[in-house]
């Protein structure tokens, strides 16, 4: 067998290894605390797939991504408690109203270059979280409790075991790691990475910069409503503090950055870093030092920007490229 | 009909006119040569019938198609491309990656866009190194990537801001024949140049521009003794002193 | 009656404005001249309130006299912060750069949440305690010397910046460093420098801020989150634009605190923003 033959077979092999680990782990792993820890790593690993294809690719920073999520949230639970419909439609429809948003939102402020357009989202997240604070309607402060419902996949609840939102989950972050690879590999992609590398550039060669942007915006958005819902039932009540603040925003980016912008592989491996050493800090260090996970967030954080902005996937390729 | 008309263009920053009521018509399959002293609104003109920047006056027209008021996106899709007189090459993409997305204005599909990056790539004589990162070439080498790049999109008309700043004599001699080529194939060139011997070999016809207005047009031979060029360049009183 | 409330709330909106503008002014030095975001800017001034709060609360020092030395340290924190972190990721894509100083953000939030609890503190009785009334209106003490303060400093800084020749040079550096550094200003010390001054313009607002206002690990949120809207406001590396859009931003807060509702008060900070940067995206007075 050629050399070559030779990669691509362990490739496959570990892939093949890699699903059935990822397909049996709720069924080796029982404890709902291992399951809950891999679903946070998926649903983040998930945001920030999703972020990343507007700020890694197509180089448009938003601080304000919380804005999707918390849409994507509400706008199914308010359908489900008002109207019951099912949280898969609602979902759909919570889809649909973050793409819009994203329109109405990114349309003035592309043409904003890179600190204001970066301020502007901020401004525009806490918009809508102090909105959400005050609307009687979606709950306000108080927030919303979703209703006990059946244990069913229609009703997108389950009560029983953690694993049925394990495989949803893990099957909403192929579907973003597949759409992501896609466009990678298509015009879109060239174009965002153009756009982020030298946007007069990029308009001297036909590309329509605000078209472009605006499609990386909804992607993204899409993508990012999508996790909104799954949240919603899987922790049974969201608020505003729960899904729209700014500091999930910054985790947003935080986890791409950390893991390596404008790669597949740098949201996943953020994920796998930053998301177990919050939970365990925050689990072993509770009560007695709130915020020491934080703390070291905030010192992990300035570690990598300082002496490694490519993020884990700049060391890895760097490393590749040596061997 | 020309394939460019460019009739009473005017741009002002503020007090300054930077280009004042500059007319002139640009024939399909000729290189026209633009010159002029540091300042005399080259690369301005150039800006505003690209589309980066928006003429305070006058018109542009592009195959008989009213083009003012496009932006360089589209106008780079009706046909008609630029250079930059600073290289800006896609430092972290590839060559050949570089040079898709040139290809990519005319086809969506990655394979295609592929196919005509080599081909593109292989006309300007740099195919071998078409998987090193854009940042790494010489100034040369720059240029003619973003030249292929330029080329990918299948221009009928393409402008090149200075490209032979920055090339020794042999690299000069080079691009030279490079465009030649390039007109052999039917595309149209207007060529901005502070290298002399380059533009004058070259164009069809040369417009001169100082202070913003044209003072002359003409065939290059004609140019060389053009008294007000001379006066432009030199002075008034190197061309009394010499007359 | 209405009347009255109005003058009333569109006072004290105004002189917080100018505490608003110092703190700005002092996040816009540092652009200015370095191009970075300083997302810990607003974490500074709660160091210093809380500097302001220790030295009254162990050792008695009011806080006008720890003024001068809430400045100093400041300075040198700023100072500090550059040559550990900023040198570092000056030629750095922008992300790197805001994620440093944000991660400094998070960093220096917790650290006070850490040493110093959640709980909220206060400084009691101040020399400058007490209101003074003028037709009705009631000036609180503490807020008029903090303007007044504000206004001061930023005279001296605008002061430097023009008719210095350290602060030239800084001007200098500000608009192109590469060739200021050819005429002989070197560039690393001019960043340190505008480290160090943004800082100490936050030392003094925190310090002033410690008179009247709580003091908690979080303070530096909302108060940093201003600073950057009103930076971008104002125009990113206009000193006199910062100032001058963070009077509009008090007032603006008050006054649709006071005319629709107080929890919607910033909604309309956010939205001021927006719409001055959608019409004119350089901000007020910023360079295009």
């Amino acid at each position: 067998m050629t050399r070559e033959k030779q990669l691509l077979a362990l490739k496959v092999l570990g892939g093949v290894v890699l699903a059935i680990a990822l397909l049996a782990f709720p069924l080796v792993f029982k404890k709902p605390f291992p399951q809950r820890m891999m679903i946070l790593i998926f649903m983040y690993a998930l945001l920030g797939e999703a972020w990343n294809i507007l700020g890694g690719y197509a180089g448009q920073v938003s601080l304000g991504h919380a804005v999707f999520f918390g849409i994507g949230a509400y706008t199914s639970t308010t359908l489900l408690m008002k109207l019951g419909l099912t949280p898969w439609l609602g979902m759909v429809a919570g889809i649909f109203i973050a793409v819009v948003v994203s329109i109405i939102v990114g349309y003035p402020c592309f043409r904003l270059a890179g600190h204001y357009f970066a301020i502007a989202t901020i401004a525009l997240g806490e918009i809508v979280a102090i909105v959400f604070l005050n609307w009687k309607f979606v709950g306000g402060a108080i927030g919303l409790f979703l209703p006990l419902l059946d244990e069913s996949l229609l009703n997108f609840q389950f009560h029983s075991s953690k694993a049925p939102y394990y495989y949803i989950i893990l099957a909403m972050l192929v579907v973003t790691v597949f759409i992501t690879y896609k466009v990678e590999r298509s015009r879109l992609g060239f174009y965002f990475r153009a756009i982020k590398n030298d946007p007069d550039a990029a308009r001297s060669l036909g590309i329509d910069l605000t078209r472009y942007k605006l499609i990386a915006m909804i992607i993204s958005a899409a993508l990012t409503a999508m996790a909104g819902t799954f949240y919603a039932q899987y922790v049974l009540f969201i608020d505003p503090h729960a899904v729209l603040p700014l500091m999930l925003s910054i985790q947003m980016c935080l986890i791409p950055v950390l893991g390596g912008t404008g790669t597949i592989a740098g949201p996943i491996i953020g994920s796998c870093i930053l998301i177990p050493m919050a939970e365990y800090t925050r689990v072993y260090l509770a009560g007695k030092v709130s915020g020491l996970h934080l703390f070291l967030y905030g010192l992990l954080i300035i570690v990598f920007a300082v002496f490694q902005p490519a993020g884990l996937m700049g060391l890895i390729q760097r490393y590749r490229r040596r061997g | 009909m020309a394939l460019l008309e460019i009739n009473n263009l005017t741009k002002r920053f503020g007090g300054l006119v930077a280009n004042d009521s500059v007319s002139a018509e640009v024939n399909e399959g000729e290189i026209v040569g633009l010159i002029g002293p540091n300042g005399a609104g080259k690369t301005t003109l150039f800006n505003c019938i690209s589309g980066f920047y928006r003429p305070d006056g006058g018109s542009v027209v592009f195959e008989g198609k009213d083009i003012t008021r496009f932006s360089a996106d589209r106008i780079c899709r009706e046909g008609m491309a630029r250079t930059f007189q600073i290289v800006k090459i896609f430092k972290d993409m590839t060559i050949l990656e570089n040079v898709m997305i040139g290809a990519f204005c005319r086809t969506a599909s990655p394979e295609r866009a592929r196919q005509e990056a080599l081909k593109t790539l292989e006309f300007v004589g740099l195919a071998e190194k078409r998987d090193i990162p854009g940042g790494s070439l010489t100034i040369a080498e720059k240029k003619r990537l973003e030249l292929a790049r330029v080329l990918a999109t299948q221009p009928k008309l393409l402008m090149l801001d200075e490209a032979m700043a920055g090339l020794n004599p042999m690299e000069t001699h080079e691009a030279v024949e490079l465009l030649r080529e390039i007109n052999a194939q039917g595309i149209t060139l207007i060529v901005v140049e502070h290298v002399m011997e380059a533009i004058m070999t070259i164009s069809d016809r040369i417009v001169v521009l100082d202070y913003g207005r044209k003072i002359a047009e003409d065939v290059p031979q004609n140019i060389a003794v053009n008294e007000e060029v001379i006066k432009a360049y030199l002075g008034e009183r190197y061309y009394a002193r010499n007359k | 009656m209405q009347a009255e409330m109005l003058i009333q709330t569109l006072v004290s909106g105004l002189l917080m404005g100018f505490l608003f503008s110092l703190i700005a002014v002092g996040l816009n030095l540092i652009f200015g001249v370095m191009d970075i975001v300083n997302f810990a800017h607003g974490d500074y001034l709660m160091l210093s309130m809380y500097t302001a709060f220790w030295l009254y609360t162990l050792w008695g020092v009011d806080p006008l006299f720890s003024l001068p030395v809430c400045a100093v340290l400041l300075f040198v924190i700023g100072w500090v912060t550059y040559q550990l972190i900023i040198k570092r990721v000056l030629k750095a894509p922008m992300l790197a750069q805001i994620f440093s100083t944000f991660g400094l953000m998070i960093f220096l939030r917790n650290a006070a949440l850490l040493a110093w609890s959640s709980d909220y503190r206060a400084i009691k009785e101040t020399l400058i305690s007490g209101r003074i009334g003028i037709s009705g209106v009631f000036i609180p003490i503490p807020q008029l010397v903090a303007s007044v303060g504000a206004i001061i400093t930023f005279g001296l800084i605008y002061w430097f910046m023009q008719r210095t020749e350290m602060g030239m040079a800084l001007m200098a550096t500000a608009e192109d460093a590469e060739a200021a550094s050819l005429m002989g200003i070197n560039s690393d010390r001019m960043y340190a420098l505008s480290w160090g001054l943004g800082a100490a313009c936050v030392g003094v607002a925190g310090a002033l801020l410690s008179t009247f206002y709580y003091i908690f690990p979080e303070v530096g949120y909302l108060f940093g989150l201003l600073a950057y809207i009103i930076v971008a406001l104002g125009g990113f590396g206009s000193i006199t634009g910062a100032f001058i859009a963070g009077i509009i931003v008090g007032v603006v807060e008050v006054l649709f605190g006071f005319l629709v509702a107080p929890a919607f008060k910033y909604v309309f900070v956010y939205l001021i923003y927006l719409i001055v940067v959608i019409a004119r995206p350089q901000g007020l007075l910023g360079a295009r």
